[in-house]
């Protein structure tokens, strides 16, 4: 059997003429949390729909397990906890008898035994319908069925989504353990942070393209910082001319730079300029993982 | 798999009781006040001597063929309403607020979710109709002493049950539509149209000579609404041909549901193709 929990080969979708997702080869491998990271309409969740055999791939294969995501999907599919993204629930039932349909339907005795101590932890009243619930509350319903069944893989489409801090970490925690016991997680994040704090390795989807996979350390190297300063007077040009350092804005007193180096020097001569505001202007995952791989066209597909 | 069938026929209780009870009041009402204008009715049968309420099968010259007029004609008519609802509500409704997909992801074959889903809707349906035909029953019951028909209670019950065959037939249609058109609207739209059609067709072949080679493609064919069949019941062989229908467009919603993709609401010859 392959090694890898998750293998794609030449994976396209099309719906109609539009571009889903175009030749993506993606390998996860037993035992890692994977991060699959991208903007809104990238990709994400049709990958991971064909994964599920929600959709069927216009070209190029899927395996899950060893096991081809159509043709032997139902025997895959037991052994995988799913959270969509957009998560929609059966709102006229109890939380408690959706996990007990859902345990019933995965045909796990663990299931049974296993949501109520996963919906005690997210302090989630199991009693309610979930019409009642709030929108983290009805999140947490969908984390609890994704983990009640302790899968040998979790796919995960932005699983803190409406979720508060504490809750937040809380998902974290259990996708931490799930790792410990030996599962495969593969989720989508926009949250930089969580996705630094649990993954191994992250992919980036662009345009349907899987432009890269690399580890999250390597990766996380080559951060940089996106300064945003204002000056009693206009700076001189070329103040900023330092190695590291990139101008990608100004206007007569502000000044916008992308530091990745010598950040020491940008506020020492910032200092001697009459700096009279400075404000760091939160970077994007995918800003960071572009800028490392020179726009997406090259990269390690580890 | 039961635990997913009791759930889709509880997700469906209101829906049976609300519609068994609505459904009931027409034939407590039709039937129950007969006997109040019975010696007046033979002053409308005039008035039902012209073309179109031949047509569609309208008499009053008889209590059979009052009931069978306005009770037994509608009651199907108004049922096929809910299996347009209920049919395409269930795949195609489903599908369009995202319910679908958390099932799909589950380790159930597809035909299995399709053939769970349309038990739970013909036992609804049967049930409806079960509930109308003991109202419409027990009517009867109630008021036998003063009205001179054939017709026994267990006689008016099942006359009324064996509509279910049709209201079968238009569901099954309406959840194939559901797997094969993008949207719940669209095949919403499509079951409609095919019922008015079946029905209007059906009653304008009567008077229609043209329409009349055609009859047979209208499902109200096969089901008779007339005093006649109140009394001797329904011949086999349309209800068989329903229940034909029927089958046919379950096999045609699991094949279609079988090849979906789900979630992206599109025709079966809009699949993708990667461009040359």
């Amino acid at each position: 059997m392959s090694e890898h929990v998750i293998e794609t080969r030449g994976l396209t979708v099309y719906y109609g003429r539009q571009r889903g997702i175009v030749d993506v080869d993606l390998r996860v491998r037993e035992g890692e949390i994977f991060g699959f990271l991208g903007p809104n309409g990238a990709g994400k969740t049709t990958t991971q729909r064909v994964l599920l055999d929600i959709i069927r791939p216009t070209a190029g294969e899927a395996r899950l397990f060893g096991l081809d995501c159509r043709k032997q999907g139902v025997e895959a599919r037991r052994r995988v906890g799913y959270l969509p993204g957009e998560l929609a629930l059966y709102d006229s039932m109890r939380a408690s008898q959706f996990f007990e349909m859902t345990a019933s339907l995965l045909d796990s005795a663990a299931a049974h035994a296993h949501w109520k101590t996963l919906a005690e932890r997210l302090d989630l009243d199991a009693s309610r319908r979930i019409r009642q619930l709030s929108r983290g509350n009805r999140q947490k319903v969908g984390v609890v069925a994704a983990f009640m069944h302790q899968p040998d893989l979790l796919i995960l489409d932005e699983p803190t989504t409406g979720l508060d801090p504490l809750m937040q970490q809380k998902v974290m925690e259990l996708v931490r353990e799930a790792k410990a016991a030996g599962a495969t997680v593969f989720f989508s994040s926009h949250i930089l942070p969580e996705v630094q704090a649990v993954c191994d390795r992250v992919g980036i989807i662009r345009e349907g393209a899987l432009v890269a996979t690399e580890r999250v350390e390597t990766l996380m190297h080559q951060q940089f910082k996106r300064l945003q300063m204002t000056f009693a007077a206009p700076p001189p040009a070329g103040a900023f001319d330092l190695d590291g350092v990139e101008v990608t804005g100004q206007d007569e007193r502000t000044i916008t730079l992308k530091v990745q180096k010598n950040l020491d020097q940008v506020l020492a001569t910032a200092a001697t300029l009459g700096i009279s505001d400075i404000e760091t202007i939160p970077v994007t995952l995918e800003e960071i993982f572009l800028a490392f791989y020179g726009k997406g066209n090259g990269g390690n597909h580890a | 798999m039961l635990k997913l069938f009791l759930q889709e026929l509880r997700f469906r209780r209101n829906g049976i009781i609300a519609w068994g009870l609505g459904l009931c009041f027409f034939p407590v009402v039709y039937v129950g006040l007969y006997p109040s204008f019975a010696d007046q009715l033979p002053n409308f049968q005039e008035m039902m001597d012209i073309a179109l309420y031949q047509a569609l099968g309208i008499s009053m010259a008889s209590f059979e063929g009052y009931v069978a007029s306005t009770v037994t004609n509608l009651i199907p008519v108004i049922l096929a309403i809910y299996a347009v609802i209920s049919g395409t509500g269930t795949l195609a409704g489903e599908e369009d607020d995202g319910r679908l997909e958390t099932v799909v992801a589950l380790p159930i074959p597809r035909w299995q979710i399709v053939a769970v889903k349309a038990l739970a809707l013909a036992i609804a349906l049967a049930l409806i109709l079960a509930i109308t035909s003991a109202g419409a029953g027990l009517t009867l019951a109630a008021i036998s002493s003063q009205v001179d028909t054939t017709v026994t209670p267990a006689g008016m019950f099942w006359s009324l049950m064996a509509a279910w065959p049709l209201v079968l037939a238009f569901a099954m249609i309406s959840l194939f539509l559901g797997a094969f058109c993008p949207s719940r609207r669209i095949a919403a739209t499509l079951a409609t149209i095919i019922i008015v059609a079946s029905f209007l067709g059906n009653n304008l072949a009567g008077m229609i000579t043209s329409l009349e080679r055609i009859k047979g493609l209208f499902l109200f064919n096969y089901f008779e609404a007339s005093a006649e069949a109140l009394i001797n019941g329904q011949q086999p062989a349309d209800l068989l041909a329903l229940l034909l229908v029927a089958l046919a467009a379950f096999a045609l919603a699991v094949l279609f549901f079988q090849r979906r993709d789900i979630t992206v609401g599109a025709w079966p010859w809009q699949r993708g193709r990667v461009p040359a």
